[in-house]
C-alpha cells in the first residue's frame, strides 16, 4: 500500500519525501490528509498523483461558497416526485428512487475503495468540515426519508486541501494529518520542470530560475508566480528561441508569470 | 520522554489534544517512525501541529526535547530596551554585512557549518522567545546564500529529506509566524472574527426559504405551503479611532491597509472611523490630518454611538507624559478641561468593549515606557500583528 517516490512517475507528479511519508501515514492511520499550500503548489494534482499510482479512481467533491455539507451526502429530490406523482408515473410510493447520492455517498457505497478528494474545503462555510466530522470519522451516515443508513463499503481515502483563506474549526483539525506543501526549492523545481519540459537547454534554465526566484523573493510583489506558471514561462521562451542572456536584461514574456500591473512595475524597476 | 514532549508542547502554547497524541502512538506502534528521528520528527508534526504557523513553535519544542538543548526564554530587561530601539535597520545592515564576511573567510565543512549553525539557532532562539523580529531577520541573513526569501537559510542544499535538525535550524517558516505584521488581506480575515448573526436574535421571520417552501409544497402534493426564515445578518457595530500623531508616520502604509480593510468589510452593520492627535480629547477630526474645525465632539459620539459598539483604538501609545495626565491637553485641538487620561477613562466607562491596537507595542514589561504602560491598565493592548489582531477581535467578541 505504500507510495514511494517512484509510484508517482508517469503521473507527471513529483513529491517532496515528506509529502509521500505524509499520504503513506494518513493512508495508514486511516484518517483524512488535509493539504495546505499556496496557489499553484500542486496541491488537487496530489490526489489525482495519488489514485493514478494505486490505480484506484479519483472522485473529487468541489467545494464552493454555497456548499453544505449535506450535499455530499444525498439530496432528495422532491419536486421530480411532486412531478411524477402528478404524470401517474410508476414508482412515486418508492422514496429511494429519489434519494440521489453526493460525492461523499458515491465513495461510501463503491464497491472498491476510492480516493475521495475534497477540493478547497476552506470556500465553505464556517460550519461545513464540522458538518462532515461524524460521517468523515465514522464513514457512515442516515438518510431520513428512507430511513437507511449508508455505510461505506470500503474506507476511502480521503484527501482535503485548502487554500488558507479561513480558518478551519479545531474539532476538524483534530482529526486530520496535515501537510504543509512548501514552494519548491531551484532543486525540486527543477525536477518538476524537467518532467514537463524534458529537454530544456541547462542554461536557459539557469537564467530563468533566478528571475524567477529573485522575483519571488521581491516583498512588494503582491501575487508571487507560482509553479505552473514558471513552466508556462519556460515554455514559451524555449519556443520563441529566446537566448539565455536576453532573459534578465529584456524579461521577455514576463506577462506569463506577472499577471498585475502594479507587480510588472515593481519587477521592471528592480530588475532593470 | 514522550510525555514530557505532550505537555511542552501545550506548555508552548500548541493546541495539541491528547486524542491527537494517541494518533501520535498509534503511528509509532504501526512502525511508521522507521525508527528514525527525522521520520519521527516529520511523523509527529503532520500528527500534531495542524498549521503551518505553528511549525516554529513545534520545532522548538522538538530541538528541546529531543536534542537536550536548552531554550532560555527570559530576556532581560535591557536586552528589551536595547531592542526597542528603531536604528534596527542599521544595525541588521552591519551585522549582516559582519556575518556574511565571517562567512566567505571560513573553510566551510559541513559539520563546522553545523556546529556554528547550531550555536547561532540557539542564540537565536533565546531572543526569538523574547517575540523580536530582528534576530530573526539576522539568522536568516546569516546564513541565506540562496536568496529565496521563506526558505533563506539552507544548508547543505540536497532535495527531500534534510536532518531534522537543518530543517528546525532552517527556520523556514518563519515567515508564516503569527506574530509578524500583517498584510490587507489578513487584517480582512482577522476582521472576520467580529460577526455575530442574528439568527440568534429574537427577530421576526421575515425570509423566504426557498427550500424549505419547495420541500414543503412538494410533499403537500403541490399545494403551496411557504415557509419563512430569520434573517442572517452580522449585527456587529464598529467605531474605530485612529492616531494620526507624528510618531505614527513610519505606521502610514499599515494604517492605511487596516483602514481599506474595515471600510472594504461590508459585513458590519455599522462602522464609523474618527481620528486623534497622539491621545483622545474632547474632539476627534473627520480626516487624518486632523484639521481644527473638522471635527465632532467625543460627548457627540458617547451620545449616538450605543456602548455595544466595538471600539478599536489604533495608536503607538508614545504621547509624552504631559499629554496624558495634563490638564491643558497637547498643542493642538481643545480638550474640554480634562486631561487625555480622563478622556481614556471616560471612554472606557461609555463602551463596553474596547481595544488598543499598537503597531511599535513593546514586547513583555515596558516600564520605560510611561504612557504605553499607563494606557494599558485601562484597555486591554495588542500588537498590531496577525496573532494580535486575531486576539483583539476575539478579545471584543468574548471579552477573553
Amino acid at each position: 500500500m505504500d507510495i514511494s517516490s517512484t509510484d508517482f512517475n508517469g503521473t507527471g507528479y513529483v513529491a517532496s519525501e515528506q509529502l509521500l511519508s505524509a499520504v503513506n501515514v494518513a493512508v495508514t492511520l486511516q484518517k483524512p490528509l488535509l493539504i495546505k499550500g499556496e496557489p499553484g503548489t500542486g496541491k488537487t494534482m496530489l490526489a489525482d498523483a495519488v489514485a493514478r499510482s494505486l490505480g484506484k479512481k479519483l472522485i473529487i467533491w468541489n467545494i464552493k461558497s454555497t456548499s453544505k455539507a449535506q450535499e455530499g451526502l444525498y439530496m432528495y429530490d422532491t419536486i421530480q416526485r411532486l412531478y411524477d406523482g402528478q404524470f401517474g408515473e410508476e414508482g412515486v410510493d418508492d422514496i429511494a428512487r429519489y434519494i440521489k447520492l453526493g460525492k461523499l455517498g458515491e465513495a461510501f457505497r463503491s464497491d472498491e475503495q476510492v480516493i475521495l478528494l475534497i477540493d478547497e474545503i476552506d470556500k465553505a462555510d464556517l460550519e461545513f468540515p464540522n458538518d462532515l466530522l461524524w460521517e468523515l470519522d465514522q464513514m457512515e451516515f442516515y438518510i431520513h426519508e428512507t430511513k437507511e443508513t449508508v455505510r461505506a463499503k470500503h474506507r476511502p481515502i480521503v484527501i482535503i486541501t485548502s487554500n488558507a483563506e479561513k480558518e478551519l474549526p479545531d474539532a476538524f483539525l483534530r482529526r486530520c494529518i496535515f501537510h504543509y506543501i512548501d514552494f519548491p526549492d531551484p532543486e525540486l523545481m527543477e525536477e518538476i520542470v524537467r518532467v514537463h519540459l524534458p529537454d530544456i537547454e541547462d542554461n536557459l534554465l539557469k537564467q530563468a530560475f533566478e528571475v524567477f526566484y529573485d522575483i519571488r523573493a521581491m516583498k512588494d510583489v503582491r501575487k508571487k508566480p507560482s509553479t505552473s506558471e514558471l513552466i508556462d514561462w519556460l515554455n514559451v521562451l524555449q519556443l520563441g528561441g529566446i537566448p539565455a542572456d536576453e532573459i534578465r536584461k529584456k524579461l521577455p514574456f514576463v506577462g506569463v508569470i506577472i499577471k498585475k500591473d502594479e507587480d510588472l512595475e515593481v519587477v521592471k524597476q528592480k530588475m532593470v | 520522554m514522550f510525555t514530557k514532549f505532550f505537555y511542552d508542547l501545550r506548555e508552548a502554547g500548541l493546541k495539541v489534544t491528547f486524542a491527537e497524541f494517541l494518533t501520535l502512538q498509534e503511528a509509532l506502534d504501526k512502525g511508521l517512525a522507521n525508527n528514525s528521528l527525522t521520520d519521527f520528527y516529520y511523523l509527529s508534526r503532520m500528527i500534531l501541529v495542524k498549521s503551518e504557523t505553528e511549525y516554529d513553535k513545534f520545532d522548538m519544542v522538538f530541538d528541546s526535547n529531543f536534542k537536550g538543548a536548552h531554550y532560555e526564554p527570559e530576556v532581560g530587561a535591557n536586552m528589551l530596551k536595547w531592542l526597542d530601539k528603531s536604528e534596527l535597520e542599521e544595525f541588521i545592515a552591519e551585522t549582516e554585512r559582519r556575518w556574511l564576511n565571517q562567512m566567505e573567510d571560513l573553510q566551510i565543512d559541513k559539520d563546522d557549518v553545523e556546529e556554528k549553525f547550531k550555536a547561532r539557532l540557539k542564540d537565536q532562539d533565546s531572543e526569538h522567545n523574547g517575540g523580536s523580529h530582528w534576530i530573526g531577520t539576522m539568522g536568516k541573513t546569516s546564513f541565506g546564500n540562496t536568496g529565496g526569501n521563506v526558505g533563506g537559510v539552507r544548508v547543505g542544499g540536497k532535495t527531500g529529506y534534510q536532518s531534522a535538525f537543518a530543517v528546525i535550524g532552517a527556520k523556514k517558516y518563519r515567515d508564516f509566524r503569527d506574530d509578524r505584521i500583517i498584510d490587507n488581506r489578513q487584517f480582512m480575515q482577522a476582521l472576520r472574527k467580529l460577526r455575530s448573526f442574528s439568527a440568534r436574535l429574537d427577530v421576526p421571520k421575515t425570509e423566504l426559504d426557498i427550500d424549505g417552501t419547495i420541500n414543503k409544497t412538494c410533499n403537500n402534493g403541490g399545494m403551496l405551503e411557504i415557509v419563512m426564515e430569520k434573517p442572517r445578518k452580522n449585527t456587529v457595530k464598529l467605531l474605530m479611532l485612529m492616531d494620526s500623531g507624528g510618531t505614527m508616520i513610519p505606521y502610514s502604509g499599515l494604517m492605511n491597509e487596516l483602514f481599506q480593510s474595515v471600510t472594504k468589510s461590508n459585513h458590519y452593520k455599522d462602522i464609523k472611523v474618527y481620528y486623534f492627535h497622539n491621545c483622545i480629547y474632547s474632539k476627534l477630526y473627520n480626516t487624518p490630518e486632523c484639521e481644527n474645525g473638522d471635527w465632532i465632539d467625543t460627548e457627540w459620539i458617547f451620545k449616538n454611538l450605543s456602548s455595544d459598539y466595538k471600539v478599536i483604538i489604533v495608536g503607538d501609545a508614545a504621547m509624552a507624559p504631559e499629554e496624558l495626565y495634563s490638564d491643558s491637553g497637547n498643542y493642538r485641538g481643545p480638550n474640554g478641561g480634562l486631561s487625555g487620561w480622563e478622556w481614556l477613562l471616560l471612554m472606557k466607562r461609555h463602551y463596553k468593549r474596547i481595544v488598543w491596537m499598537n503597531p511599535k507595542m513593546a514586547v513583555g514589561h515596558a516600564p520605560w515606557r510611561e504612557a504605553e504602560t499607563a494606557v494599558k491598565t485601562i484597555f486591554p493592548m495588542y500588537r498590531l500583528t496577525v496573532d494580535g489582531l486575531n486576539r483583539a477581535m476575539t478579545w471584543l467578541m468574548t471579552g477573553k
